[in-house]
This record gives structure tokens, sequence and C-alpha cells, in this order.
């Protein structure tokens, strides 16, 4: 018996002793099983295919590479072959346009789609852009009516401008069954991909915000001892509030860990093209999000905002707090800087931030703290803002939770311009399909890739641990976000048009907040307004009725 | 020895040959117009949705613009001849200045009038003022401004340190050339590299060898970026970098070409180094000075790259131009018609204050003359 298979035994739940005593059974059937054409036989190599795909290039071998991709896109590629002839879209070419951030992304697809090209005979060109012209190139092609590429890579937010514009293909259903959407964690189910009923989107990542620590910090012993000296409460441990994250990040101001300057929280108070806008929302959902009430962001009745509200501003003021104990240039710091400059290169004890700094902690190369990592779903707080009652609660059920679904995850979308050509759409539906498909999810969650779990299946800790994961590092990594994907006072996002305008505006106010220019309720009120004068130019009835959708209000 | 006899063309032939190209050359003219003009009508009737010809781009307004121009160039050399020829060499660049700056402008004080939002539902819409009163009550543009002030302030900074350069390669120094081209490096790079190497790389807090060399020398926080002043110096620091050289290599030139007899002839006189450059060569070196001065400050009042890439602005607008901030208006925001008018409008400050600087400076060398 290899290991592996007794690995995969050992996972679906068989003690050692059930495997020994039906051992002779097992070779009976793994014997006539080749003839019989027995189901178990595709279970058996899509365990094996899993298995195998994550030994490429293997846990803590170094960051992959194109050639890695390459090999992971072709092995991956049984479920394109059983719907399309080799050679089937000879001559067509396709466009696709992506992002290419950390070098990721575009740059992964490329070598996933090379050995479908190669397969199918279609050939695809790339629009690659950074982080911060996404948003704006996507948003003049809707408007031009200039739309230029046959596959699109695009968050849900997005959904509101391109799919209710009609400018998406709606998914076939062959393609709905090559990507088994029922695999979706729910938060992704309907109505995120689909717009009036029709499905447009396939998932290739799930978002969420999660707490990223070093444990390091929290077991050192000489910074408990001086927790206790200086008179804090409770135990020295990881902070589950913000006002712990609070009170630790002011605490460690000049004290070391391992000869180093320790460093608390790191906040991201740098404009970041709209995205920087999600960490303030991650201090805040916390204190905004009200178990009884759906909305956080805008009012339902009046999409009059809440970013003013006594919730808001105490976030904002956290951050002003807070700055004072961060790394010396923490003003200079977008969200790119915390993550990748600062907390896998040793600098802080706690960022929240996509999944993408646990899939990168022990498979990036210029990560230097991968074993020293935990992670939670955000931070809670003692009590929460009630927009009905205009007061602060505590809740009975102990501090309040609301986990940040920033960006709802990336997906491909097949532009409505291939319809008038079948073969055209066939094809970008096929690779759009493949990079949707679920073997090549488990590793694009594995990898450092620019994605995180999205799917049910990625949940398999046993498959993690036979990469090469530690137990105790990988449980805790995806526990952190299958308990915020499933956390019932999730802040969802809006899908509303143009949401990035609101989230840009609000940088430039808060930069000002920051730098000391402006207070915190002074800087939310000037939000507040910028973000009526954004609702009214977009028109106010029409953003009310696509927010009240987005929350199934 | 052979003779070759050309038939001669009676002036009455002449005339008649071209009248005929003349009458040629109108009809190709008023059909190629035709043409445009009707291009131009089909492509508005589209675009208001009264016909559905599959125009779906302005592009055959273009092609037929293209003929339009190919057409009005040959007529003029069928309908006036030997004048027509010399003007065929200008008309050419005109019509693409008119079609790439011309055109584009005034469709821009157009659209700077309008309220379109790539996002919205409605589209574009005139609304007047609006998008003017915006700007007169828009605290960041006028903070934008101000920055501008200090940016064009640093320019004479930078003519300093560049005057002194040019001195100092205008001298019999050793290497002479290879400084040349040393100091001419930095002019070679893109400021969007400048802002990486420089800004992100060099300067950077943690591990940058700017900032260790400053812990070194006793600065515990050197932050390069997180105070307003601080921020601001650096990046005129890197704009000047890349900037100087420029202004260097003009000033250079025009030492060169300074009569070197003037300055022996001060020199016999018993002058010493800094009487002759303060009588001689600074006065002399007048009217370059004066062109390198508002070359840079043309280019200085586009400054945005270095900005954007570094500091987004920050801390708190600190570092942030005009230019960037459309930047983020127009990119981030999707606002167009806003993001134009703040464009038309700091394009006619510029125009003003660049005539403003010439006539000054004019009146300025006349009195030193």
């Amino acid at each position: 018996m290899k290991v592996s298979d007794f690995e995969r035994m050992m996972a679906i739940g068989l003690s050692r002793r059930a495997i020994l005593k039906t051992s002779a059974s097992l070779g009976a059937v793994a014997a006539t099983s080749g003839m019989l054409g027995l189901p178990g036989t595709a279970f058996a190599q899509d365990a094996s295919l899993r298995s195998q795909i994550l030994q490429v290039p293997g846990v803590g071998k170094g960051s992959p590479t194109d050639a890695d991709w390459q090999k992971v896109g072709g092995m991956c590629l049984e479920a394109t072959k059983k719907s399309v002839k080799q050679g089937e879209f000879a001559g067509v070419q396709l466009s696709f346009m992506g992002l290419n951030n950390q070098n990721l992304h575009n740059v992964l697809f490329r070598g996933f789609l090379k050995p479908w090209e190669d397969y199918t005979g279609a050939r695809i060109t790339w629009i690659d852009l950074a982080q911060a012209d996404y948003s704006p190139r996507l948003q003049q092609a809707i408007a031009t009516g200039t739309v230029d590429f046959d596959l699109l890579e695009m968050g849900a937010p997005f959904e509101g401008d391109v799919c209710g514009k009609g400018l998406a293909s709606e998914m076939p259903d062959w393609v709905k069954a090559q990507i088994d959407m029922d695999d979706y964690v729910d938060y992704l189910k309907a109505p995120v991909g689909t717009w009036d009923g029709k499905t447009y989107r396939v998932s290739v990542d799930g978002d969420c915000h999660n707490f990223n620590y070093r444990t390091d910090y929290f077991t050192d012993a000489g910074l408990a001892k001086a927790w206790k000296d200086e008179g804090h409460q409770g135990e020295w441990g990881v902070p589950k509030t913000w006002q712990k994250v609070q009170e630790v990040t002011k605490f460690l101001k000049g004290k070391t860990v391992g000869g180093m300057e320790a460093v608390g929280y790191l906040d991201a108070p740098k404009a970041w093209g709209g995205f920087g806008f999600y960490f303030l929302g991650s201090r805040a959902t916390a204190y905004a999000k009200h178990p009884n009430d759906k909305a956080w962001l805008f009012d339902t009745d009046t999409m009059k905002p809440r970013i003013n509200n006594p919730a808001w501003v105490r976030a904002i003021q956290d951050i002003i707090d807070a700055l004072p104990s961060e790394a010396g240039d923490q003003l200079n710091a977008d969200p790119g800087t915390t993550a990748f400059q600062q907390f896998l290169a040793g600098t802080g004890s706690m960022v929240s931030w996509w999944g993408d700094v646990g899939a990168s902690a022990r498979t990036s190369d210029s990560s230097v703290v991968g074993e020293t990592i935990g992670f939670d779903i955000l931070p809670g707080s003692d009590d929460v803002y009630n927009t009905k009652t205009g007061k602060w609660e505590k809740l009975a059920s102990g501090p309040n939770h609301a986990p940040n679904m920033a960006y709802l995850g990336w997906g491909v979308y097949v532009m409505a311009r291939v319809d008038r050509d079948e073969k055209k759409k066939r094809a970008a539906w096929s690779a759009a399909a493949h990079l949707g498909g679920k073997d090549l999810a488990l590793w694009t969650a594995a990898y450092p890739s620019g994605f995180q779990c999205y799917r049910k299946s990625q949940f398999n800790i046993k498959e993690w641990v036979s990469a090469g994961y530690d137990e105790a590092f990988i449980s805790g990594y995806l526990a952190s976000q299958s308990n915020s994907y499933n956390h019932p006072n999730a802040a969802i996002e809006p899908r509303i048009p143009g949401i990035f305008q609101y989230y840009s505006v609000a940088e430039d106010e808060l930069a000002k907040v920051f730098a000391g220019r402006a207070t915190a309720q002074a800087g939310a009120d000037a939000i507040a307004a910028a973000w009526e004068k954004i609702t009214d130019q977009l028109g106010r009835d029409k953003q009310l009725a696509l927010y009240k959708a987005s929350l199934g209000a | 020895m052979s003779h070759t006899v050309t038939p001669a063309i009676s002036p009455v032939e002449r005339t008649t040959v071209q009248h005929t190209a003349a009458r040629r050359g109108r009809l190709l003219i008023v059909a190629a117009s035709i043409l445009l003009f009707a291009v131009l009508v089909l492509q508005i009737l589209e675009a208001g949705g009264v016909t559905a010809l599959g125009l779906v781009s302005w592009r055959s307004l273009l092609f037929a613009y293209i003929f339009w121009a190919v057409a009005l160039c040959a007529s003029q050399v069928m309908i006036r001849g030997e004048a027509g020829q010399r003007a065929v060499f200008v008309l050419p660049a005109i019509l693409f200045t008119v079609a790439m700056v011309v055109f584009p402008t005034v469709f821009g004080l157009y659209i700077a009038f309008t309220d379109w939002n790539l996002s919205a539902a409605a589209g574009r819409r005139f609304n007047g003022l609006d998008n003017l009163r915006a700007l007169f009550a828009d605290v960041y543009f006028w903070n934008a401004l101000l920055n501008m002030v200090y940016y064009v302030l640093s320019v004479l900074v930078q003519y300093a340190i560049a005057f002194g350069l040019a001195l100092l390669l205008n001298t019999e120094i050793k290497a002479r050339k290879f400084f040349r081209v040393a100091f001419l490096l930095p002019l070679m790079l893109s400021p969007v590299a400048v802002s990486w190497m420089i800004g992100k790389s060099l300067m950077e807090y943690r591990f940058g060898p700017a900032a260790t060399l400053a812990r070194h020398l006793g600065w515990d926080n050197p932050a390069f970026f997180s105070t307003p002043w601080l921020a601001r110096t650096a990046i005129m620091a890197m704009d000047a970098w890349v900037s100087i050289p420029f202004m260097m290599i003009l000033l250079l030139a025009g030492l060169q070409a300074l009569p070197s007899e003037i300055k022996e002839a001060a020199k016999v006189d018993g002058a010493s180094g800094w009487q002759s450059f303060k009588e001689i060569t600074f006065p002399l070196m007048l009217p370059v000075s004066m062109t390198a001065i508002i070359l840079r400050i043309i280019f200085q009042l586009k400054l945005a790259d270095i900005v954007i890439n570094v500091t987004a602005g920050g801390p708190g607008g600190a570092t942030d131009t005009v230019s960037s901030f459309i930047f983020r208006e127009y990119r981030d925001r999707s606002n167009v018609g806003y993001g134009t008018m703040l464009a038309e409008f700091y394009l006619v400050i510029i125009i003003i204050f660049v005539a403003l600087i010439l006539k000054g400076a004019s009146r300025w060398m006349q009195r030193e003359n």
C-alpha cells in the first residue's frame, strides 16, 4: 500500500485496524474495479490527482514557477477533455483581462491555460492590469462600449456594472455541471454570481478578511510578565476584541521580541485605489454590524451613509489612536505594504488581510515568519452600535463578531460579445471552467495565487497535511476562513455600481484624518457628504434598489 | 553632343491646363467635404438612435477626416499650383494638430460642462456651471494648487544646483567627459523607475539604504514620507534628481557658447572669480537661464508620476499635485465630467501663468540690457 493511499484512508476516517482488516477485500476491489469501471476508481483517481497536484512544487520548496503552473494546469485538464474534443477550438482567439498583482492572478492563469490552449487549439491574448488600474479600465470599457476582452477576471462588487448592463454571457448548463457549483461555500452561492436570476460567474476565489497574528509574540514569557507588571487585565494572549487589539498595540510600543522592535497591529492608512477602505471596514464591522440588522454601510430605506455614525467614527478614532504605537512610517503604508513588506517580512504582530497572508507564509520565498503565524476570524467588540436605537449594546452572547466579507472573491466572467459565435462562446466558457475547476481550486488555495478557499471541498485538512502543511497551522488558517464564511453576522459587501468610487473618496478624506488635518467625526461627516453626492450622481433610486437586492432585503 | 527638344506649351494651353486642374481640385475638395459632412451627420443620427446602420464606433468619421485631409492637400496643389505645393509642407502638421490637440481640447470643454460618471445609470448630462462651482468649493483642488506653488518654487533651487554643476563641468577638471555622462544619467530614467528605485527602495523605512544610513547618523525614525514637509521635500528631491540634468545640459550649452575673450579681459583687469561670475557670466547667461527655468516650470506643473507611485498624494494631501488629483478623480472615481473640468481649468491657469512669466521675463531682460 502506498503511503499516500494510507493517508487518504486515514483522512476519510478509517482506523489503522480497519484498514488492515479490509486490505484483502480492498485489494480484490482494486483488482476488479479497472475492468468494471466502478465509481470508486474515479474517486481514487480524483483523490490521487488532488494529492499529486499539491506536491507541485511542494510546501516549503520555494515559490512555484511558470513550469509548476503549467504542470498543474495540465494535470487538471481531465474535466475539459470530457467536454471538448482535441483541437476543437483551433483558430479561436480569446482575449483575457485580469490582474497581475504580486505577479499572481493572470500570471498564473497563463500557466494554467497553456495546456488548455495546447489541447483545444484556442489561443489567448492577455490584458494585465495593476490593482489600482483595474477598476478605471473596466469602467471605461463599460461606459464607452469598448469591451475588448472575451474573458474577465472580476470581483462580485462589479456585477452591478457588468451583468446589470447585459455585458456578460449567461453560463451554459454544461459549465455548471463541470465546475460543480454545489461545492461552493454557501455565501458565494446565488445571489452572488447571478443577476436577474441568471448565472454569470465562475468563482475562483472566496474573500473575507481574517486576523493574522504572530504566535511568538503571544507566547513570549517576557511580554507576559510585562503585561502583568503593567497591570493589564486578563492573561497575555491573542486579542479577541478590537479593544484588546488597541491595548496590546499600545503596550508593545517600545518593547522587543527576540531582540527585534515589537510592533502591534498594522493599519493601512495610505490610499490603495479604493481597496484600502476594506481595512477600515475590518476594524469597523464589529462595531457597526448589529446581528439584527443586515445593513452596515448604508441605511436600507434611504441609502443614507452610516459612515459617520458613532460605530464608524470609533473605528476611525481607533486607527488615529493606534498609529503612534505602530511602525515609524505607518502613515505611508498601504495594504500591500502591511501584508507583504511588513507582516510577512517580520514587522508587526497583527494584521487583517485576505487569505493571501496565510497562503504565502510558508510557500513564498519572501516570507520569514511562516513558522510563527496563527489565524482567527476578525476580532469582535465588547459592544455594538444599534442604529435603530442609536445606542451601544452589550450582547448577552458576548463580544459581537462580524467578519468582513471584503470583495466577495474573484470570479471569471465571459463577456456577451462571444455569444454571436457559438464556437468562440464554447471556447471562452471552457477556459473559464478550467480555471474554476474543483481540483485546481485546491492548488490555488494552497500556494501563492491571489486566491483563497471558496469551495467546501477545500476545507479537508488531511489533504493539506498530506501536502506538507503543519496540521495546527493549516487548521487555524482554514478555520479562520470557514468560520468567517459561515458566520451568522458576516458583513456582506453590497454589489452596487460604483462601489469603488465610494471607497476612493473615503480614502482621500481618511488620509487627511490620519495625517491629523481633521478629526475622526469631521472626516467621517465629509465622507458621508461625498457619498451622498455620489449616490445622487449615480441615481439614488437605482442604487437603493440594488443595495436592497444585494442584502437580500 | 545631343540636344533634347521639349515641345513648347503655349501660354494659352498652360492656362487651360491650370484651369482644368483647378476645377478638378475644387470638385475634389467639395466632394470630400460633402462626404465628411455626410458621415458626420450619419454618425450623429446613429449615436442618437435615429438610424441603425451598424456604425458601432466613430471610426468611419476618422477615415472620412483622413480622406478629407488628403483631398484638401491635393486640391491645394491642383488649385494653387506652386503656392499650393508650399502649403502642403505645413498643412499635414496643421491638420494633425487640429485632430490631436485642438479638437480634444474643444471637445473636452464640452465634456467639462456635463455630469458624466461612468457608473451613472443616466449617462452623460449637461449640467451647466455645476462642475465649475464644485471646483471652486473643492478643498482638494486648492490644496493641490498650493502644493504646486511649493513645487514650482523648488525649480529655483534646482536651477541653482544645475548652474553650479554646469560651471563645474565647464571647467578643465579631470574626467570631465565621464562626469557629463554620469550627471546626465538620471535624465534618461523614467520618473516611474525613479519612484520605485529611490522612493520605494532606497528610502524604504525598514531596509532601505538611505533609512539605514540615517539611523547610523542618529535619526531614530527615518520615515521620509510620514510628515507633510518632509514628504514634500523628499518628493522635490526625487524630482530634482531627475530634472537637474535637463537644466544643467541647457546651461552648459549656454556656458560653452559664451565668448571667452570677455572673461579673459576681466581676468586681465583683475576681476576675481566671483566678480567675473556676477558681472559677466550670470548676466550673459540670463536668456539661457530664463529658457531653462520656464521649460522646467512647465514640466513641473505636470508633476504626477512620482507622487502617485510613492505617496499617493499623502500624508493627508501634503504631496498631492493637481495632476495626481485629476488622475484620482478621473481614474478611481470615473468622474469624467468633473475630472475634465479640473483639467481644462488647470490648463487655463497654466496658460495664464506661463504667459505672465514670459512677459515678466521679457521685460526684466530688456531692463537688464
